[in-house]
Parts: C-alpha cells; sequence; structure tokens
C-alpha cells in the first residue's frame, strides 16, 4: 500500500531465491480482485504504511484485518508461510498473527518505540534459531549473521515476561541481536532496546515469522560485510523460505508463488 | 469552485505609475523586481496598450526572479562552464536534471539543488521539500529515483542569539526534515557532508541531490514539440503553501522572516511514493511525449518552460486545477510551489489510459490546458482570460553583469601556532569537535540500506565501528556488477580564503573520494551558494569559483551536466562564505575491485600518494586555535590527473587494502578514521614527507594527498604503478594505537577506543 516501500528489494530475494512473486496490492485484497489463497507464500515487505503517523503499521494491519484476517488464518492453519519483515512485523503484529503463543489470536506484543527515541539505520549482529524448518538452511552454522535494520519503532515489549519463557519454550524466538561474540548484548548491538535482545519471532506453528532486520537488502554481497563462504544473512534466509515452501506445499504449474503487497 | 462567488479580473495600474508607486507595487505584490525591472514591465505593458493583471504581475516576478532567470550567474556560468561537455554526455545543463550514459542501455540522472531560504526560516519544512524537489527533478527525466545526498552547512555549533534561530535547532529540524522525508519515500540517503562556519549563523544551507537511473530509450525531456499535446498536472493538490518561495529566494534573509514560512511548501512524502510509481509505469507503457517538475514558481515556471522549450505557445485553463483549499486566486494557482505535482505532456487518445494508471495508485490529475503553435500563453480562469502574454517576453528576463571584485589575498596572522611537545589531547579534542567528529548521529537517522542496491554504505567498516566512506557505491542496475560512486561536498573555510583555489581544493576532494572507493569521476554537479550578488565582493568570489571550477573540469575532462546557483545567502548583515558544492558521480565497471577506507590489516605498509603542499591555510586545525591565515597554495592538477591514472590502475590489480583522502584535518584525522573502521592501528613517521614544521605535516590540508594501506610483498609493484606520482612510506599498521613520530621524536601515541569515544560523539547535543 502507499508508502511500503520495500517491495522492490522483496520482489528481486524472492524471484532470485527461486519463487515467481508478484505484487498484490491491499486495493486488490479489498475490492476482492486478488486472494491470498492463490499463492503459496505472503511476505509483507516493509516501509512506512500510511507514513507510519498514527502507530507503526496499525493502518496497513487495520485494512488487511478487515479485508482478509480470515484468509490469513486459512493460509496459516495450512501452514503456509506468512513473512513479514520490519514494517511487516509490526503489521503481523497488530493483526495479532504474532506471537500467538498461547493459541489466542489476541494483541499481546506491540513492537514499540526505540529507546534512543531515534531512527536507526545500522549493520547488527544476529544469531538464527535453525530449528524452526522455515530457516533449516541455518543449521551448522550458529555465528552472527550481518543484517542491516532501518527503523523508528523496532522494540519487542510483551504484555508479560512469563509470555516470553512460554515462547522460548515453544521455540518461537528465532532471530537474536547478539555481539560479535554471539552473546546478546546492549545497545548498539541491541540497536532498539528489544526485551531480551528479540530481533524476530514466530507464530507457535512456526509458519507465521515477523522480523526487524531486512533479510532483502543483504541477499547479494555488501562491501566489507562478511560473508563466510560467499553467504549471506539474506541469501540463507530467503534459500531456506524457498526450500521449506516447495517441500510442504503444493506446487502450482508457474512454480511457487509468492505474494508482496 | 463556489458558484456564490464571481469572480473578477483584477488589473493593476502600472502604466502611469512613478517611480514610487512602481517600488511600492513591487513591495505590496511581494514581486522582489527592482526600479530598473519595474520599468521594463511598465514600458511593455505601454507598448501594447493595456494594464497587467494581477496573475500577469505574478507571473513575470516568477519568471524574472533570481532563481527562475539566472540574471547575475547566467554570463559566467555559460563563460566557464560551457561546452564541457564528453562523448558520454547524453543532456548537460539543458533540462532539470543531467543525463549520462551509464552503460549501452541505461542512463544515469542526476541533479543537486539548493533549498537554502526555505530551510532558514522553517527547518524542518524546507529541507524535507528540498529534498522532494530534487526527487522530481529526476523522476521528470523518467528515471527512478535510486539514492539521496545532501551536503549541509551550519552555523557555529553554540551559535544562540536573541531573535534568530540557533544553530541547534535549525541542524535538528533540517536533518529531521530530510530524514522524515527520505525515509518514507523508501530511497537511500547515501553521501553528504556537514559544515560549520559562523557565516552561515542563522542562514543554513540545504543542498539536496538525487541520483536516478533510466533505460535510454525511457528518457524524457522537459518540453514537448507537438501542437495540440495535452497538459495533465498529476500528483498533489494545490494550496496556498509554497507562494513566493522563489522570490523569497531572490533576496537576502531579514529578521523577522519567519512569516515567510508560508512562501514554504509543504512535503507529503506518502503522496510522493505512488506518485514516483504511477509516473513510472506511465513513462514504461510509453504515454508520456514530456514531463516536468512543479518547483519554483509553480505551475507558472513549468508551463512557460514546457512550452517554449519546444518552441510553442500554451492555452491554459486553471478552473479544474484540483485545490487544497476554495476560494484560491487565480495568481496563487499559478504560482503556488505546493508540492508533490508534475506537470505531463501526453496525446490525447492516451488520456484514459493514463488517468487509470493513476486512479490506480490513488493519484489525482487534472488536465488543465494545451500546447499550441505560436508562442502565446493564454490562461483562463472561470471563463475570463487572466493572462494573455508573449512567451518571449516572459523569458527575456534582465541579464547582469554585476560589478564584481576578485579579492586579493590579504596575508594576516601569518604566525603559526606554536608547536607542541605532545598532541594526543589536541588530537582528541579534534576528534571530538563537531568540525572533525563523526556524522554518524546525523547519518545513522537516514535510511542508508534500504532498496537494497547501497554496496558501500556511507558509514563503512565493521558494525557498529564504523568510519565515513569517502565516496558510497550504488549498484542501480540489477544483476549487473556495474557501480556509480557518489560524493559530495565544499570546503568553506578555504573558500573563505581564496575561493578560486578553495574551489580547487574542493574539486579536488571530491575527486579523490571517487578515486578512494576504486570508481573513475565520471560527471559532475555544482550546486553554487553565495552571498548578496549585488555586492561586487560576492559577484567576484562568484566569478572565481566558477572560473575554478571551468578550469578543473576541462583539464580533467569531466562534464558539468547540472547545477543550480543561490544567490542571497546574507543573514544579520553578513554574506555567507563562498560555498560551491561539487556532487561528483563516479563509475566502477567491477563493483568487485572496490576499495575500503579503513585500514584492514595488521602489519601492512602505509604510504603517502601525492606532494603534500606545505601550508595550514583553511584548515581544521587553525579553525581550532582560532587564527587566520594567508594565502592559499596551488592546487596541481597534473598531478591530479596522474593520480587518477596510477589509483584506477592499483585498483584494478587489487594492490590497494585500503585508501582515504587526506583533506579536512590534515593526515592525522585521515590516518585517525583508517584506523576506526576495523579497530587496526597505525604507526606513522613524517619525516620523509618533506622538511615542513611538524606541525604542517601533521595537519596540512593542501595538496593532492591520498592515504593507502599495501601489503609489504606488492610495495613494489605499487611503486611501479605510481611512478609519475610522488609515494612516500610513511607508517605500517597494527596494534590498538595511533602514532606519529617526526625526525624521532614521538609527537602523538593515541589509544584507538579513547579516539573513538570522542570522535562518536561529537554531535550528541546538537542533533
Amino acid at each position: 500500500m502507499e508508502g511500503t516501500n520495500n517491495e522492490e528489494e522483496t520482489y528481486i530475494a524472492l524471484r532470485e531465491s527461486g519463487f515467481s512473486p508478484e505484487y498484490v496490492h491491499v486495493k486488490q485484497l479489498e475490492n476482492g480482485t486478488r486472494k491470498i489463497k492463490e499463492f503459496s507464500l505472503i511476505f509483507i515487505p516493509g516501509g512506512f504504511s500510511a507514513g507510519d503517523y498514527v502507530r507503526a503499521g496499525a493502518i496497513f494491519s487495520a485494512r488487511l484485518r478487515k479485508s482478509s484476517i480470515g484468509d490469513f488464518e486459512e493460509f496459516s492453519d495450512l501452514g503456509k508461510p506468512i513473512i513479514g519483515a520490519c514494517n511487516g512485523f509490526q503489521v503481523l503484529a497488530e493483526m495479532g498473527m504474532l506471537p500467538d503463543a498461547d493459541g489466542k489470536k489476541s494483541v499481546d506484543m506491540t513492537v514499540s518505540i526505540n529507546e534512543s527515541a531515534r531512527f536507526e539505520c545500522r549493520y547488527i549482529y544476529l544469531k538464527v534459531d535453525a530449528n524452526n524448518p522455515l530457516m533449516a538452511g541455518f543449521q551448522g552454522r550458529d555465528i552472527p549473521w550481518v543484517a542491516p535494520v532501518a527503523h523508528s519503532e523496532g522494540r519487542v515489549i510483551f504484555s508479560s515476561d512469563s509470555l516470553y519463557e512460554k515462547m522460548k519454550k515453544n521455540g518461537q524466538v528465532i532471530f537474536t541481536y547478539v555481539d560479535p561474540e554471539g552473546k546478546p548484548g546492549e545497545y548498539p548491538w541491541n540497536p532498539n532496546g528489544s526485551r531480551f535482545s528479540i530481533a524476530g519471532i514466530s507464530n507457535r506453528k512456526g509458519n507465521v515469522i515477523g522480523l526487524m532486520p531486512h533479510p532483502e537488502r543483504i541477499y547479494f554481497p555488501k562491501l566489507g560485510i562478511p560473508a563466510p563462504g560467499g553467504d549471506t544473512f539474506g541469501n540463507i534466509f530467503f534459500r531456506s523460505l524457498y526450500e521449506y515452501t516447495i517441500s510442504s506445499t503444493e506446487m502450482s504449474v508457474s512454480g511457487v508463488r509468492s505474494r508482496v503487497s | 469552485m463556489m458558484a456564490d462567488r464571481k469572480f473578477r479580473v483584477k488589473s493593476v495600474r502600472l502604466r502611469e505609475a512613478d517611480e514610487r508607486r512602481l517600488i511600492s507595487l513591487s513591495k505590496r505584490y511581494s514581486l522582489s523586481l527592482n526600479i530598473e525591472e519595474m520599468r521594463r514591465l511598465q514600458e511593455y505593458f505601454k507598448g501594447i496598450g493595456r494594464e497587467p493583471t494581477d496573475v500577469e504581475l505574478q507571473a513575470m516576478a516568477q519568471a524574472w526572479s533570481e532563481h527562475c532567470s539566472y540574471k547575475s550567474s547566467k554570463i559566467y556560468l555559460k563563460k566557464y562552464l560551457g561546452n564541457l561537455r564528453t562523448d558520454y554526455t547524453i543532456l548537460a545543463m539543458e533540462d532539470d536534471a543531467g543525463v549520462v550514459e551509464f552503460d549501452s542501455d541505461h542512463a544515469y540522472v542526476i541533479k543537486m539543488e539548493s533549498h537554502n531560504h526555505p530551510s532558514a526560516v522553517e527547518p524542518y519544512g524546507g529541507a524535507a521539500t528540498g529534498v522532494g524537489g530534487v526527487i522530481r527533478d529526476v523522476l521528470c527525466m523518467g528515471a527512478k529515483p535510486v539514492a539521496l545526498m545532501d551536503s549541509l552547512f551550519f552555523g557555529k555549533p553554540d551559535f544562540e542569539a536573541g531573535d534568530r534561530l540557533s544553530t541547534r535547532f535549525l541542524m535538528r529540524g533540517i536533518v529531521g526534515g530530510i530524514r522524515d522525508y527520505g525515509n518514507r519515500v523508501g530511497i537511500p540517503n547515501v553521501s553528504g557532508s556537514v559544515d560549520f562556519h559562523e557565516s552561515y549563523n542563522s542562514n543554513p544551507l540545504v543542498n539536496a541531490g538525487c541520483l536516478g537511473i533510466a533505460k535510454r530509450s525511457d528518457i524524457r525531456r522537459s518540453f514537448v514539440t507537438k501542437p495540440g499535446t495535452l497538459l495533465l498536472l498529476v500528483g498533489g493538490r494545490t494550496g496556498r503553501d509554497g507562494i513566493h518561495g522563489v522570490t523569497f529566494a531572490s533576496r537576502s534573509i531579514k529578521a523577522g522572516d519567519k512569516e515567510n514560512a508560508r512562501s514554504v511548501q509543504l512535503g507529503n512524502p506518502i503522496i510522493k511514493e505512488p506518485l514516483i510509481h504511477a509516473i513510472l509505469e506511465a513513462n514504461d507503457r510509453g504515454l508520456i511525449l514530456g514531463m516536468k517538475d512543479l518547483g519554483g514558481g509553480g505551475l507558472s515556471s513549468a508551463v512557460g518552460e514546457f512550452c517554449l522549450g519546444g518552441g510553442l505557445g500554451g492555452e491554459i485553463d486553471l478552473t479544474g486545477v484540483k485545490l487544497k483549499e476554495e476560494r484560491m486566486e487565480p495568481w496563487e494557482i499559478w504560482i503556488s510551489e505546493s508540492q508533490e505535482r508534475m506537470l505531463l505532456g501526453i496525446d490525447e487518445k492516451d488520456l484514459s489510459a493514463l488517468v487509470s494508471i493513476t486512479d490506480a495508485w490513488d493519484v489525482e490529475s487534472s488536465v488543465i490546458g494545451r500546447v499550441v503553435e505560436g508562442n502565446n500563453l493564454k490562461i483562463e480562469f472561470e471563463g475570463k482570460t487572466v493572462l494573455d502574454l508573449d512567451l518571449n517576453f516572459m523569458t527575456s528576463g534582465p541579464l547582469y553583469a554585476r560589478h564584481f571584485l576578485v579579492p586579493e589575498n590579504v596575508p594576516r596572522d601569518l604566525v603559526l601556532p606554536r608547536e607542541m611537545k605532545r598532541y594526543d589531547d589536541l588530537i582528541l579534542e579534534l576528534a571530538g569537535s563537531p568540525a572533525g567528529c563523526s556524522r554518524q548521529r546525523i547519518v545513522r537517522q537516514y535510511d542508508y540500506t534500504v532498496m537494497g542496491s547501497t554496496y558501500k554504505a556511507p558509514l563503512t567498516g565493521l558494525p557498529n565501528i564504523e568510519t565515513h566512506s569517502d565516496s558510497a557505491i550504488v549498484m542501480p542496475v540489477s544483476g549487473s556488477n556495474k557501480g556509480i560512486c557518489i560524493t559530495s561536498g565544499s570546503l568553506p573555510a578555504h573558500c573563505a580564503v581564496d575561493p578560486y583555489r578553495g574551489t580547487l581544493l574542493a574539486l579536488s576532494e571530491g575527486f579523490r573520494n571517487i578515486l578512494c572507493s576504486g570508481g573513475d569521476p565520471h560527471s559532475l554537479v555544482d550546486s553554487l551558494n553565495f552571498g548578496d550578488p549585488e555586492d561586487p565582493m560576492v559577484m567576484g568570489q562568484f566569478i572565481e569559483s566558477v572560473r575554478a571550477i571551468g578550469d578543473f573540469c576541462r583539464k580533467l575532462g569531466i562534464p558539468v551536466v547540472a547545477g543550480n546557483v543561490s544567490f542571497y545567502n546574507r543573514s544579520g548583515g553578513n554574506n555567507i562564505a563562498p560555498t560551491p558544492t561539487i556532487l561528483i558521480a563516479g563509475i566502477i565497471n567491477d563493483a568487485g575491485n572496490a576499495i575500503p577506507n579503513h585500514f584492514m590489516e595488521h602489519g601492512s605498509i602505509v604510504v603517502l600518494a601525492g606532494r603534500q603542499t606545505p601550508g595550514l591555510c583553511g584548515s581544521m586545525l587553525l579553525d581550532h586555535v582560532k587564527k587566520g591565515c594567508s594565502s592559499h597554495p596551488d592546487v596541481d592538477l597534473d598531478e591530479l590527473q596522474k593520480l587518477r591514472a596510477a589509483m584506477l590502475e592499483a585498483a584494478e590489480n587489487k594492490l590497494i587494502l585500503s585508501a582515504h583522502d587526506v583533506t579536512q584535518g590534515g593526515i592525522v584525522m585521515s590516518a585517525m578514521e583508517m584506523s576506526l573502521g576495523r579497530s587496526v592501528g597505525v604507526d606513522i613517521d613524517l619525516t620523509d614527507i618533506s622538511s615542513s614544521r611538524s606541525l604542517v605535516k601533521m595537519f596540512s590540508e593542501s595538496g593532492n594527498c591520498i592515504l593507502l594501506e599495501v601489503r609489504e610483498e606488492l610495495l613494489e609493484r605499487l611503486k611501479s604503478t605510481f611512478r609519475d606520482v610522488q609515494l612516500t612510506t610513511i607508517g605500517r599498521t597494527g596494534g590498538k594505537r595511533i602514532k606519529f613520530t617526526d625526525l624521532s621524536l614521538l609527537l602523538a601515541d593515541v589509544d584507538i577506543e579513547e579516539a573513538r569515544n570522542r570522535w562518536d560523539h561529537g554531535l550528541d547535543d546538537l542533533v
């Protein structure tokens, strides 16, 4: 929708990793010209939907909720991946699709204003829990990966700390900000003051994933950013999604289709 | 339009006016025209035998403003910068932005523009719309905007005085405006500069640049040549914001100019973002014959130039223009500078196809008229003619060859600062000073990774310990390894001493910034900010600076493809220091050959390429110890030419681990910055550089110097590559300290982390 602005690099990353991506505008879901069930994966890219003048993602999520919350839930129940990066993460949280720790589709977390109270654009280190089947490509590569963040509202706060414990037990805490040695760190290693250094989470089932860092921006290597074995956080992320998607969903004739809105 | 009010054409009694009335008319209608210009208008209307309408008067003031007509600068721009083209230049200084060949299929489009006056009265909105305006300049050539850059100039950091805006307030507003606009539109901000100088106290400069990429066949001109072409206004609505922006920008800022906040436009990036999509989609489908952005002067400037550019006239009806507020007068509609608007020329048969694209993106559009044979412009409003003028007369503004004085170098304060035993404290002070410290506090507020195509960011090194990049690299064509290097900046302290040599040094710095990323300088854009051109000293500074750009570009074969001039940067009775902002784009054929700007390895050799010119003139050091200076050293362009060849050969053969230019802060600050990016220390011996005093060798900013890091086993090959340039081995990397020695005397020994602590936080209290 208007203000979403990470769709092109997301499109390219999806295409390069094997998907046949298509752009879908929220208007098309509203007027029924497109349905999300046509696709095998949904990616809600970042940006400043509607300008983020209210709360980040609030208007985008309200429009999605009104037009197609049932479709999203059905899509998720089928085990198909729904991914939200940055503003897309905020949208999934606002929709109640995340964290989903109790099986209740309630809004139990917010992605709040950074502790520094400023927009922060920087590269950070993060660790990935490769037990999530969508992130299987990170197996055996338990090192700090470098990825960019760029947001002013990225601080994950839960309604209670016990919720975090529950999520941890459920294996829902997938991405954690760390220092160069791989230990959870303080600012600036944790760029926004997220509780428990959380950079990204999944739902209980593991197929709905939201994260603040931008895998799509580091699909291709960047000067001076370590790329062990020529790999970046971004290309493992998207290749993993592709492997998961082709192995777990029916393939349409045209290949795996994903949606970018 | 409201039906309850009948519109009446207002004419202004001009023909019989005496001198006093002419001046008061100019004031009352905010025309910013002087008495000669008012007389010329009077003569014209006497000649055609009628009084002008208010719309006509306002339209003339737009067309004849300094901002639109370049009346004080045109002669010199033509004299020194005319004919600076190369065979790869597609459009230079013709339309709204420069167009240059990128590869066989693509062209890049580049532009920088000042937005100084608006930013001085309403920093947040002024800076934001500066970004918005330059994006449209690139978009209207048919190109997709892919990178932003901005050079900012502020007064002394602690400046605060009664009714004038403090540096802190201006900085927060300006950085916030650029941040909120650029980030929301989703174009990475990759390059720029921040300088402080007392002449910018309450008169900050905001120079915003934009780079775009297009298929060569998608490039559109800012005019059409086919009579009958429909004129379509697309994008945001027209309101009362930004009225008299250009006439305001064509005079000096006075106390109480806060009221001119009305002349600052309001930006809305969330209209801009879909507008960009809609325009690019329509252009991709071949529906657009020509387009032009609405910036200074609004419809008045855009329509006039759009018609005249193709040797045609126009017929306009303002009745259908979509408005933000009711009851706007036609003259307000005609000159409003409301943002996010584009003027498209399209074939009538394509109208419905075009409207369906704009509708799909929720972008409004309205037909406002058409291009016609002849050279007359006629405007109607609610069925009545409100303007009927010859376009040739409208654009035949006065040209001035104003009085000028070339400033002579008056030697003063010849006494150099005292040598010190140790420089540790001074280095740490400079590292933490607003002039010398990291720009990360600002840069990190800008999104520089969006689009995923920033190969080399403005901050470079390992995460969270990055140092400054000499130039950023963006990869504008997906799937291609070819990149564009970008740098922009100026050296006001040097230009204040000697506008000619200072400008040459600023050019040399930009040029070296490209070389230090492994790129080859390819094209140049200048944004020329000066004081009051009616002051002969200022006019002299301007001419000297433009002459320097001409000499430099001719010598090095670089085309000047776009630019702008901003005069009347004067506040509190003081003119600003001459500030030619230099934006250079370079080409790197294979980003795999890009060079980092920080030390990469322990135990490698550090060499200085280029001959250091002794002299502290314009240096950060002299400013820090509050000393003036005398004449400015020459800049050796022959040496720079040789340096270019050697750097390119070295980059291609991967002989260099890292490189960084030596300018602001001298060798000391350059070496320190190189140490920071990966926390690799360095031990430098200044002995062999020259026989100058240690202080001079450490802090001189003159000459075409570059610091290079090279593996010991490649040193001989490097020497042979740089055989035509002076190359001095001066040190070795390693450890965690930054050390300087001269003639066996240890001059400084600073811990990297201590330096970083100062350097990282120098702007924390300001922005």
